[in-house]
């Protein structure tokens, strides 16, 4: 219940919260009236008795030291068909021993009888302990009879008070009934006030949450003019989503630019790759030419040119490849960490560097993972740390199938990354361009597809560990 | 209480007299007839003293006082001392001093000058007779009340019994009507009640009378007379007094009051009315 209230929205428990607090003060304020009520009708009602009492030990006093039957009951006959308060039921005199000398009505409590026998004397409260509690709507109360300063005799008097009571059901009702009204009223107006005010909450919410968890800005007409409270929030939430817009414009075309300067590196190696071949290719051409009529040189010359060709369409396709952006969603293959060494080995060769290359994934281990950005981040990794170890440096790739996942690790044996490269490759704090081409990249393609990086230096050697989840892994988290 | 009544009926009186047109001064040295009243008739009703006020007024050209008192006694205290000229006492206490006190007129009631004594209780008490209220509460009137007292006290004394051991308590509340309204809370069981009152409530009060019944009847016995010192009797006051009785029925202002009381008259009346009442005297001090 409260868990359920505590998840409403603030503009609808503020003002519940009003309503009830309306509702608990109009109970409190009626508790109140009544019991002020019920105290007064007791003042008054003890006030009638004391001067009922008094009244009938000044006129019976003499009769009852003479237990004057008829005089008492006469007195009391007369009391009761003068009084105008017609409350008293019933009045019954009785000497000092309990005996009764005569009573209003003389059928209930017979002359002689004893007062005991009426009623049980040690429950009936005295005159300073009438309380209006009686479910019958009478009350009891025993006076002693004093005359000439000592008790001679004893005064028990029922009361019908059902008119009080009466009157207290009618005052309760009223009191119900007005308060019902008058704390609906109030809180329902509590209820509009309330929400009026909470109203720019309620559009702060709506607008955070809108768009796919992206905050949308409030339109201006929304915003209320003048320099209200309000209107400060809606302009400062205004900026700020602006801000956030920017900076994310912003990351988005630095990870574009680092695309492209990752691209111009692979197109350079590549460029090597078709430039080296194409003087072996030119020689042979050469050589056909020179020698057309020597049928064995032209066969072998032209051998060597369909092998030098076939490279060239090999490690054009493997370019190709990796940029058809139409790969994104397909599956990661073997093939593809073929195609990967085939854009690489040409730089490692270039630089006279020795590179490693070791599967021991399964064409099942691999498969969980999307190709384009797996291949993305090994190639970026990999050229960075080709970067890295240098002329005659080495580099090596392992990839490891995992129980449930996939392992990349990355070494190199050049002088370490830069406090710049670290800071692109683990924290999404904004850098300056440089030092580390596509770190940035790599560490937002792991993190989009649930994965972490480590990176560690060790003998010299830098090893960075990506660690990709399997299908299980993803799907728990 | 008395000194209300006497009050409210002397400013209904004067009132009244005015109203009459009756000579408001009274000449100097003309000392007012002075009438004591026991509880016998409607003992509250102010109507009935203010009506014999202005009857006697008028037909005795002498202003007239009415005193009340509580009991029998103390009236027929004040008429043997001289403090009143005369009384409306009862059959009992006349003949108690019969040697001191004389006759002079005793009400007709639906044509003779007799009453009886009733014996009441409640509508459902199951008793027959007098016998079977042994036990019980019992109202008397007044101990020197014929019909209040001495009635019952002498049927018990045929019975060989006397109040004291034949009830279990017995209470005076000196009135008749006081004896009907004893009965009828159920503050007592029975009560002793002059008839003539009992069936003038039944009229007039049918929802106070209604709540008793009549258990026995007494044999007829002497109405209550009005009676003066028998040594005034021949005084010119009591002389006019006597005639103002007798002719009651002959003037407006008494056949108001004769029609109040539920009476026909007022007769001269025989001493030998009141045999019964001696009789059952007679019975009573023999125990």
């Amino acid at each position: 219940m409260i868990r359920a209230f505590a998840r409403l929205p603030i503009s609808v428990r503020v003002p519940i919260m009003s309503a009830a607090l309306m509702v608990l003060v109009g109970l409190i304020a009626s508790h109140q009236v009544l019991t002020a009520l019920t105290r007064a009708q007791e003042a008054r009602l003890e006030e009638l008795m004391r001067l009922h009492v008094d009244g009938l030990s000044v006129a019976l006093g003499p009769s009852v030291l003479r237990e004057d039957v008829w005089e008492v009951y006469d007195t009391l006959d007369r009391a009761r068909q003068a009084g105008a308060d017609q409350r008293m039921i019933l009045t019954v005199v009785s000497d000092s021993d309990g005996q009764v000398i005569a009573a209003t009505d003389p059928r209930r409590a017979p002359v002689g009888s004893e007062l005991s026998d009426l009623t049980d004397l040690d429950t009936v409260p005295k005159l300073d302990e009438i309380a209006l509690t009686s479910a019958d709507g009478h009350v009891r109360v025993l006076a002693p009879l004093v005359y000439q300063g000592r008790g001679v005799g004893r005064i028990l008097t029922e009361m019908d008070v059902s008119d009080l009571a009466a009157e207290r059901r009618r005052a309760t009702l009223a009191l119900i009934v007005f308060n019902t009204v008058a704390t609906g009223g109030l809180a329902l107006i509590g209820l509009v006030v309330t929400r009026r005010m909470l109203r720019p909450i309620s559009v702060l919410a709506g607008r955070m949450a809108a768009g796919a968890g992206r905050p949308e800005p409030i339109p201006p007409q929304e915003v209320p003019s003048g320099d209200s409270e309000v209107a400060r929030l809606f302009r400062t939430y205004n900026d700020m989503v602006d801000a956030i817009a920017a900076k994310s414009d912003t990351e988005r075309r630095l990870a574009e630019r680092e695309r492209l300067v990752s691209l111009g590196r692979l197109s350079s190696s590549l460029a090597h790759e078709i430039n080296n071949p194409l003087g072996g290719l030119l020689n042979a051409a050469d050589t056909i030419e020179t020698y057309a009529e020597r049928p064995d040189t032209v066969r072998k010359s032209a051998g060597i040119l369909v092998r030098g060709l076939r490279h060239l369409r090999d490690v054009s396709a493997a370019a190709l490849d990796h940029n058809r952006v139409d790969r994104r969603g397909e599956a990661l293959k073997p093939e593809d960490l073929e195609d990967l060494r085939m854009l690489v080995a040409p730089e490692a060769q270039r630089q006279r560097q020795s590179l490693g290359w070791m599967i021991d994934a399964s064409a099942d281990d691999l498969a969980p993972h999307p190709a384009g950005p797996v291949r993305q981040i090994a190639l970026n990794l990999v050229l960075n740390a080709l970067n890295a170890a240098g002329p005659s440096g080495t580099v090596s790739l392992r990839v490891d199938g995992l129980e449930d996942g996939l392992q990349l690790v990355v070494t190199d044996g050049g002088p370490g990354l830069s406090e710049a490269a670290l800071r692109r490759l683990f924290s999404s704090a904004p850098t300056e361009p440089g030092g580390g081409v596509g770190l940035r990249v790599v560490r937002d393609l792991v993190s989009s597809l649930g994965g972490r990086i480590a990176h560690d230096r060790h003998e010299g050697r830098t090893v960075i560990t990506v660690t990709l989840p399997g299908k299980r892994a993803r799907e728990v988290a | 209480m008395m000194r209300a009544i006497t009050r409210r009926g002397f400013v209904g009186a004067a009132a009244a007299a005015s109203l009459c047109g009756a000579p408001a001064a009274i000449a100097a040295g003309d000392a007012p007839f002075r009438l004591g009243l026991t509880p016998v008739f409607l003992d509250n009703d102010a109507a009935v003293i203010a009506q014999l006020r202005n009857t006697f007024h008028a037909a005795m050209d002498q202003p007239i006082e009415l005193l009340q008192r509580r009991t029998y006694e103390e009236v027929t205290g004040l008429l043997l001392e001289g403090a009143i000229d005369a009384a409306w006492l009862c059959g009992y206490p006349f003949l108690q001093h019969r040697k001191a006190l004389s006759l002079i007129g005793v009400p007709v009631w639906n044509g003779r000058p007799l009453y009886r004594s009733y014996l009441i209780a409640a509508p459902g008490d199951p008793a027959t007779g007098l016998a079977d209220l042994e036990g019980g509460l019992h109202a008397f009137s007044d101990p020197d009340s014929n019909s209040g007292w001495l009635v019952t006290a002498s049927n018990l004394a045929r019975m060989g019994r006397t109040p004291d051991d034949f009830f279990a308590r017995s209470i005076f509340t000196y009135g008749h009507r006081n004896v009907v309204r004893a009965v009828a809370s159920g503050l007592t069981r029975s009560g002793s009640v002059d008839g003539y009152v009992w069936d003038v409530l039944s009229e007039v009060d049918p929802g106070l009378a209604g709540r008793t019944r009549v258990v026995s009847r007494s044999e007829w016995l002497g109405f209550p007379p009005f009676v003066a010192r028998a040594d005034r009797v021949a005084a010119p006051a009591v002389a006019r007094f006597a005639q103002a009785l007798s002719s009651m029925e002959t003037t407006p202002e008494g056949r108001a009051a004769l029609r109040t009381l539920h009476l026909d008259g007022v007769a001269p009346g025989e001493v030998s009315l009141f045999d019964g009442i001696a009789a059952r005297m007679r019975d009573v001090s023999r125990l």
